[in-house]
């Protein structure tokens, strides 16, 4: 059973907390904090370009000594749109795979994403 | 499995639009020639057309029609619907009312296609005139089919142009191309 969840925003801020009410609820946030270290420890080792594309089951975090905490990580919507518009390239039946990409379609949605980025 | 209870089978339509874009481009590779691509798909679909009447006839059991208005409806509103899932609407009759456009807003054969700039010939979707064609032989109708308009080619609207040619009298016996 799940005692406390949290959404973590990249900036490393709560989106969402919540707890199983207890006494000592400050101990789980206190909990989710230290355990941001062990998330972004385990996002490097496993390195930047798996971490861009996927979202990443981190698994058990650590155990204290009465929790384990586990992690999940997902990337945000500007990865998903450039994934789905690679896949839709993929879809071409002219596109062979390995070739430069050379999609108009795929041209455009990466030129709305750095109008937006920038 | 008699006709009565088969049930319809979904089929996955990016299977589909990825089977058409490998055998589109199949073609392409062995012919290396647009305009002769284009002849093969519609020779394909005109061996699609003939056999597919059947089906259609079979499952819609739509009478015949009255004359070529209504052939375009079901052509539009049943056949279309039948087989790829979308409704194109029929538009720009001729005064004599034998010619008619379908236009197209999508079109599940081209899902994620574009056509590279070698290719700017290619008639991609031939394969539907064909299939068109060979199906209204089969009840009599020699119509011609082609594309007026095509969104992969820049068009903003996909059209099939289809006309009324003749009355086939129904002793000539159609054979396979």
């Amino acid at each position: 059973m799940a005692v406390c969840i949290a959404v973590i925003a990249k900036e490393n801020y709560p989106l969402y907390i919540r707890s199983v009410p207890t006494q000592n609820e400050l101990k789980f946030h206190y909990t989710v904090h230290t355990s941001l270290d062990v998330v972004e420890e385990k996002i490097s080792a496993v390195g930047k370009a798996m971490a861009d594309q996927r979202e990443l089951y981190l698994g058990l975090l650590y155990p204290t000594e009465d929790y384990k905490v586990y992690g999940y990580v997902t990337n945000s919507k500007m990865f998903r749109k450039l994934h789905n518009s690679f896949t839709d390239v993929m879809c071409n039946p002219f596109y062979n795979p390995g070739d430069t990409i050379q999609s108009k379609a795929f041209d455009g949605m990466v030129s709305v994403m750095m109008v937006q980025a920038s | 499995l008699c006709r009565e209870c088969k049930r319809l089978t979904i089929l996955n339509s990016e299977l589909f639009t990825l089977t058409y874009g490998a055998l589109v481009t199949q073609l392409c590779k062995d012919y290396e020639n647009d305009e002769e691509v284009n002849k093969q798909l519609d020779k394909m679909g005109y061996n699609i057309g003939v056999r597919l009447i059947e089906d259609f006839l079979a499952r819609s059991s739509v009478g015949r029609c009255q004359d070529f208005r209504e052939t375009a409806d079901v052509i539009a509103k049943v056949a279309f619907k039948m087989y790829l899932g979308i409704t194109p609407s029929v538009t720009n009759w001729s005064p004599a009312g034998d010619e008619f456009s379908l236009i197209l807003e999508s079109n599940p054969l081209v899902d994620f296609v574009e056509l590279p700039d070698n290719h700017s010939t290619l008639v991609y979707s031939n394969l539907l005139c064909g299939v068109l064609r060979g199906a209204l032989e089969m009840v009599q109708m020699a119509v011609d089919v082609k594309f007026a308009q095509d969104s992969l080619r820049g068009d903003n609207v996909t059209e099939i142009r289809m006309k009324f040619i003749k009355r086939i009298e129904e002793n000539l016996p159609a054979g396979d191309e």
